[in-house]
């Protein structure tokens, strides 16, 4: 893992001694782009939005005129207009922190990532702030679905407004994402999660991630994940989760507030690339990840061939 | 027998057009960017059509005066003790014992739970929600008196917390000379104590509200009790004017 951060200094990563294999990819991948055939797909993602809907005010504040969902829009409108396969993600807490919480319980949120297109969004702990009831009152205004694998809701209002995971298809490609929230006791108030449930996030990734790829074949797995970046103790973290589960390409994590300078690729399980990504809070900042695909023949190419990584944007 | 033979010749057919079932991917390159929300991007006016109605609405509602004050409110202090700590129990206290006269004494938030300081003049209804964003509840509990100093001790060993009804000491992290409601303490009589559904569930550490005698939620938002407050202030036509009254000292 050293090494891999290492390494990701020089924004190059390659894995044991199959470097020359990833070269050689890059030579096809010409060929793949001629014919058409090379797939690339944009993660747009937020965390930790906190009722942000406008700009910090201008007060002195460290984060003074910072964030504010029209500037996010025009944004995403830009990128969504140079970029066929786009998936905008959050990876929740979307509820409290400004007066539009309290005065409106989350319908402007809601509405305004609905007018973003989000594409989906997973449980944060803030989003129970109302109680299940708040969140479910809520929910028409929200017309993208939210993921969480390791919450049972069974026996709540919440029974059959969420997912565990969702696959998109864009452009031939298969995409799975699903969530992950961080334990509820000690951190919400119990009459505000009720029969909320609270399912091991390690194992349930492992199972989820495992359907997702191997079962559905998806060619990209992101787990949107409210656990946090990293603890001090054991608790289980985005970290923890890379380097304990396998399948899974992509962490959006939140809860911790985390401005990753670039985002951390951690060997997983398998040997392979987890990448963690945490864009502060408030909508200061709006993560962007572009991968790359090329088709192959079946057998032709192992799972989890080294990839080339970039910390900056092809010209 | 067609049940069986149909699916076999599609895939047999799907097989010869694409040598598997479908294309497979492998990821080659990954490019990694991240973008600064400021004033360099434009803005979406369809998104500030969206919240006008909205912003309107609330800025009309958190702009309004509801009080006046002669001091500022502030957090800041070297004692166990802070005007602005002062200002929120004795507004909650206030508050509470109008619906049930006979609460003894009130720990409606932590030190850490006073979120923003207030300025001297004015006092809007935005000040109130920045000091008090949270949608918090006040519970009534019974408390025998072994509970009680389980909480006044926590209130001690923390270095005072905003309380109002419940003067004490600080000896050595221990509370000392314990007077409530005006009158000294008695472990052997129980008392009735209000706290935040924060507090009374652990939160900051607190102790002493696990097993009461009963509990019961009084209905009532910590922050619409410091509304009230400052609203029914203004109605008697007064200025919040709160004051260090020595209710916990260290000596």
């Amino acid at each position: 893992m050293e090494e891999l951060q290492k390494i990701n200094r020089r924004n190059f990563i390659k894995v044991g001694g199959v470097a020359s294999a990833a070269a050689a990819l890059n030579i096809n991948s010409l060929d793949a782009f001629a014919n058409g055939r090379l797939q690339k797909l944009t993660i747009l993602h937020t965390n930790d939005v906190h009722s942000r809907i406008e700009p910090f005010p201008m007060d002195g504040s460290r984060n003074q005129g910072l964030g504010g969902t029209a500037r996010r829009s025009a944004l995403i409108k830009k990128i969504r207009a140079e970029q066929e396969n786009v998936l905008l993600l959050d990876a929740g807490d979307i509820f409290q922190g400004t007066p539009y919480f309290n005065k409106y319980g989350g319908e402007l949120e809601l509405k305004l990532m609905s007018q973003m297109k989000y594409d989906a969004t997973t449980l944060g702990n803030h989003d129970f702030d109302n109680g299940i009831e708040g969140f479910y009152k809520q929910l028409p205004n929200a017309n993208f679905p939210v993921l969480i694998a390791n919450y049972d809701l069974t026996n709540t209002q919440l029974s059959k407004s969420t997912q565990p995971y969702k696959i998109f298809k864009k452009g031939g490609l298969k995409i799975g994402v699903f969530g992950l929230g961080i334990q509820l006791k000690g951190l919400v108030d119990p009459k505000n999660y009720g029969e909320t449930q609270y399912l091991d996030p390690i194992a349930i990734a492992n199972e989820t991630a495992a359907k997702l790829k191997n079962d559905y074949k998806c060619d990209l797995v992101i787990c949107l994940s409210h656990l946090g970046y990293a603890y001090r103790n054991n608790a289980v973290s985005d970290k923890v989760l890379a380097a304990s589960t396998k399948n899974i390409d992509l962490i959006i994590g939140g809860h911790t507030h985390t401005f990753l300078d670039i985002p951390e690729d951690v060997k997983n399980l398998d040997g392979q690339i987890t990448t963690i990504n945490q864009v502060g809070f408030a909508g200061i900042n709006l993560g962007r990840i572009d991968y790359y695909f090329e088709p192959y023949k079946a057998k032709k190419m192992k799972v989890g061939t080294p990839y080339l990584i970039n910390n900056k944007l092809d010209a | 027998m067609i049940s069986i033979k149909k699916p076999i010749y599609i895939f047999a057919f799907s097989a010869l057009l694409f040598g598997s079932c479908r294309t497979k991917y492998a990821l080659t390159k990954s490019n990694r960017e991240e973008y600064k929300i400021s004033s360099d991007i434009a803005v979406d006016s369809n998104i500030i059509k969206t919240y006008l109605p909205y912003k309107a609405k609330l800025d009309a509602e958190m702009n309004e005066v509801i009080g006046n004050t002669d001091v500022v409110l502030s957090k800041a202090s070297t004692l166990p003790e802070s005007v602005l700590g002062n200002f929120f129990a004795d507004a909650v206290f206030n508050q509470v014992k109008k619906l049930l006269p006979q609460v003894d004494f009130v720990f409606p938030t932590t030190k850490g739970g006073l979120r923003n300081d207030i300025a001297k003049g004015e006092i809007k209804v935005s000040n109130i929600f920045e000091l008090m964003p949270f949608e918090n509840q006040l519970v009534m509990f019974n408390l025998k008196g072994s509970d009680v100093l389980k909480v006044v001790n926590y209130i001690a060993a923390s270095n005072g917390q905003p309380v109002s009804g419940l003067r004490f000491n600080i000896k050595d992290k221990h509370a000392e000379n314990i007077q409530i409601n005006g009158k000294a303490f008695d472990v052997n009589v129980n008392y009735w104590v209000v706290a935040s559904d924060y507090i009374a569930s652990g939160g900051d550490d607190a102790t002493g509200f696990a097993t009461p005698i009963s509990q019961k939620n009084i209905g009532l938002l910590v922050r619409d009790a410091l509304l009230k407050e400052v609203k029914e202030f203004k109605a008697a036509g007064k200025s919040i004017n709160t004051k260090l009254d020595g209710r916990i000292t260290k000596n």
